[in-house]
């Protein structure tokens, strides 16, 4: 009784400190198949995209940093192009990491990410 | 002596239609006045001489015989071929009837011979000319002869009484001159009037005169019967020279005859006549100026009737020798010197019995090589050269002593020659140079005609002209349709067609290089799919299509690895449409999937990189 006790501790806590440590978890998740169909219909809005870094495509200091990412969906993965303006220049992004990003659907389609916090 | 038999009997037709005795009396022409040398006048037509303009002239060494501006060969010759080829297909002339006719000619020989000639023996040979006469062979000449030797004796019984008249008309001459000397003396001018007594001497005058026309008109008749008896005396003299002449001339003109016909027995016999007709010594020939050429040129003296006489007798002992030597060459199996010495025997003495007595067998054998080597001429005159070399073949075994060297000369030269310019017409052809072609084939059709390896090379040129020509056609139709693929298939055929024309050549030699390009291209694809990489096959394909849209094996494999590279190749479109319709965040996710699927995408790759560009167009 005592080990059960614990263990539902222990989840209960990770489940908690997972949940807490997500400061996006009140946006919508990025519908990636939707993005992918048609991304000029997603413009303006914002969501939420847990994603691991795949590559570094560019970089521009003016304009930031542009990253494939790689999101896990319910077909499968996907990889998306996000943009990484300068003013979160001060995070280090490498290939492999995985981050909660609040992304806008910007200008012909394109993700932005409006907020970073690794996971 | 050759060379003047051989020009008679080349000039045998002409002389035997010409043959005709010169005048009598052959007048120079009277003197042209001087004016007419400058052309004041028109020149009046000169009649055709009697041997054309120029005396015939034989040059034994080649055989060729000179006349009137023109050659001949005199074994070349078709009048001579004909009567030669007749002669040898005619029987021997050793019947009962040939025989008698020789008996005959050899008696009025006999008779007439120098030693033995006497009045009674010339006439006993004139009556055996009828009886020779009569036979075929003879033609009549004795007959010709006979009339001849009686003109001649008719006109000496003329001139015999020509001879009394003038004696009869000189008696008469004497007794008119003897009158009119008689009539003049009995004038005397007696009892003349006593004028001179009385002083008249006017009346004494007057006398003299009267009795003077008196002497005169009783000699007048006297003297004119003298005058005309003197002319009578004066014009049966000149007949009788005349008709003296006339007949030795008509004589002469007959011998001449027989010597050109080569009648030589006849000529003998003629001869022989004359000098027993006319006994005067006289035996120069009383020819025109061209006869009397035709022996002075060849013989170098003036012709007399000896002349002929012995020209005759060097003639028969001439046939003799040739017949003599055909008979040895013929066992000797020396055809062409026998053919040679027969035909040069023939045509000096085609009548004498040497000739006509030959056996028909032996003269075939002269007629076989001579028929073939007739043959020959006419072969290589109509440069039938295959033929002719057949015959120099077949001559060369029937006669050994047959000589090769010219007719195969003449041959070989051809052949050759021909090749040449055969060769020379393939080489045209090869390098598209029709003029020359034509030139050439033209050349070597006149060289010879009958060249089998003319019709050869001639259908292989126009076959490969109507190949290439049908070639080309199919390649500009190929051309204007894209089609490429046929033509890299038949590639060889439209190599060679193309390869005259520069323009083509250039179009062929871009289709090839790009067929070229797509065969690399459909290899590297396959070589790719068979290791399992359908998308890099697939992008492999694709690359070359957008290069040759119309090739069918490359359209054909493009869609075969569609299908199996078919998410590979959907996520690309998706990239490109989104790409097209400028949303760049789909386009570049779809690129990056299509990466992730085949990450040595070329065309993923281009994509990523054209939209980087776009997104961060300062990087």
């Amino acid at each position: 009784m005592v080990i059960v006790i614990v263990v539902a501790s222990l989840g209960g806590g990770f489940y908690l400190y997972n949940t807490v440590s997500d400061p996006y978890r009140t946006l919508t998740p990025l519908d990636t198949q939707s993005y992918l169909e048609n991304s000029n219909s997603l413009r303006g809005n914002t969501y939420k995209l847990s994603a691991t870094i795949e590559n570094s495509l560019s970089w521009s200091p003016s304009v930031g940093r542009l990253f494939s990412v790689e999101v896990e969906t319910n077909t499968g993965n996907s990889v998306l192009p996000l943009l990484i303006p300068p003013e979160f220049n001060q995070i280090n992004i490498q290939k492999g990491q995985k981050f909660y990003f609040q992304v806008e659907v910007g200008d012909k389609g394109l993700l932005r990410a409006k907020g970073i916090k690794k996971v | 002596m050759k060379r003047l038999v051989f020009s008679c009997v080349l000039c045998l037709p002409l002389i035997l239609t010409a043959q005709v005795p010169d005048a009598p009396a052959q007048q120079a022409p009277p003197a042209a006045p001087a004016g007419n040398a400058s052309g004041g006048q028109p020149a009046q037509k000169q009649p055709v001489p009697f041997l054309g303009k120029d005396v015939p002239s034989f040059d034994p060494g080649s055989e060729i015989l000179t006349w009137d501006g023109k050659n001949w060969n005199v074994n070349n010759n078709r009048l001579f071929q004909a009567r030669f080829e007749k002669y040898l297909n005619a029987p021997e002339e050793t019947g009962q009837q040939d025989k008698e006719y020789q008996l005959i000619i050899k008696a009025i020989l006999d008779k007439l011979a120098p030693d033995v000639v006497t009045t009674k023996s010339v006439d006993e040979a004139f009556r055996l000319l009828p009886r020779a006469s009569n036979y075929d062979i003879d033609a009549r000449l004795c007959d010709s002869l006979a009339d001849a030797i009686y003109s001649a004796w008719r006109a000496q019984n003329a001139s015999q009484r020509l001879e009394y008249a003038n004696d009869a008309l000189e008696k008469e001459r004497k007794q008119n001159e003897w009158n009119a000397k008689m009539a003049a003396g009995q004038a005397k001018l007696e009892n003349a009037p006593p004028g001179g007594k009385n002083g008249n001497k006017s009346v004494s005058d007057q006398w003299a005169k009267e009795q003077q026309l008196k002497r005169d008109m009783e000699t007048q008749p006297y003297i004119t019967r003298l005058a005309e008896i003197l002319a009578l005396i004066k014009v049966n003299q000149a007949k009788k020279e005349l008709s003296e002449l006339q007949t030795k001339i008509e004589f002469q003109a007959l011998i001449v005859q027989f010597f050109l016909q080569r009648r030589f027995q006849h000529v003998l016999i003629a001869t022989r006549f004359y000098r027993a007709v006319f006994s005067d010594g006289e035996t120069k020939l009383q020819v025109g100026k061209d006869a009397k050429d035709l022996f002075a040129k060849s013989l170098g003296m003036p012709p007399t009737v000896g002349t002929l006489d012995s020209l005759a007798n060097e003639a028969i002992r001439d046939v003799r020798e040739g017949i003599q030597a055909y008979t040895y060459l013929i066992q000797k199996n020396e055809l062409e010197s026998a053919t040679k010495r027969l035909g040069e025997a023939f045509t000096v003495g085609e009548y004498l019995p040497e000739l006509r007595t030959l056996p028909r067998d032996k003269k075939r054998l002269a007629l076989e090589f001579s028929q073939k080597g007739n043959q020959l001429i006419s072969a290589i005159e109509v440069k039938d050269y295959t033929l002719a070399e057949k015959l120099v073949h077949d001559l060369e075994k029937s006669a050994k002593d047959f000589d090769n060297s010219k007719p195969m000369a003449a041959i070989e030269t051809a052949k050759t020659v021909s090749a040449l310019h055969l060769a020379k017409a393939k080489n045209a052809a090869v390098s598209g140079d029709k003029q020359t072609l034509e030139t050439e084939l033209k050349e070597a059709t006149e060289i010879w005609p009958r060249n089998p390896a003319l019709a050869e090379v001639s259908g292989l040129i126009f076959s490969q002209a109507d190949v290439q020509q049908k070639a080309l056609v199919d390649l500009d139709q190929l051309l204007s349709q894209h089609n490429y693929r046929q033509i890299y298939d038949d590639k060889v055929r439209f190599i060679a067609a193309a390869a005259l024309y520069p323009n083509r050549q250039e179009q062929l030699t871009k289709v090839l290089s790009d067929m070229q390009n797509i065969e690399g291209k459909i290899i590297q694809a396959t070589e790719i799919s068979k290791r399992g990489d359908y998308a890099g096959a697939w992008e492999t394909a694709e690359k070359a299509f957008k290069q040759f849209p119309d090739d069918s094996k490359l359209n054909l494999l493009r869609a075969n690895l569609t299908t199996q590279a078919a998410d590979f190749v959907r996520t690309l479109r998706n990239a490109e449409e989104m790409e097209q319709k400028d949303q760049i965040g789909s386009s570049l996710a779809w690129y990056l999937k299509a990466q992730k699927i085949y990450p040595s995408s070329e065309f993923a790759q281009d994509g990523i990189s054209r939209l980087v560009k776009k997104i961060l167009p300062s990087t």
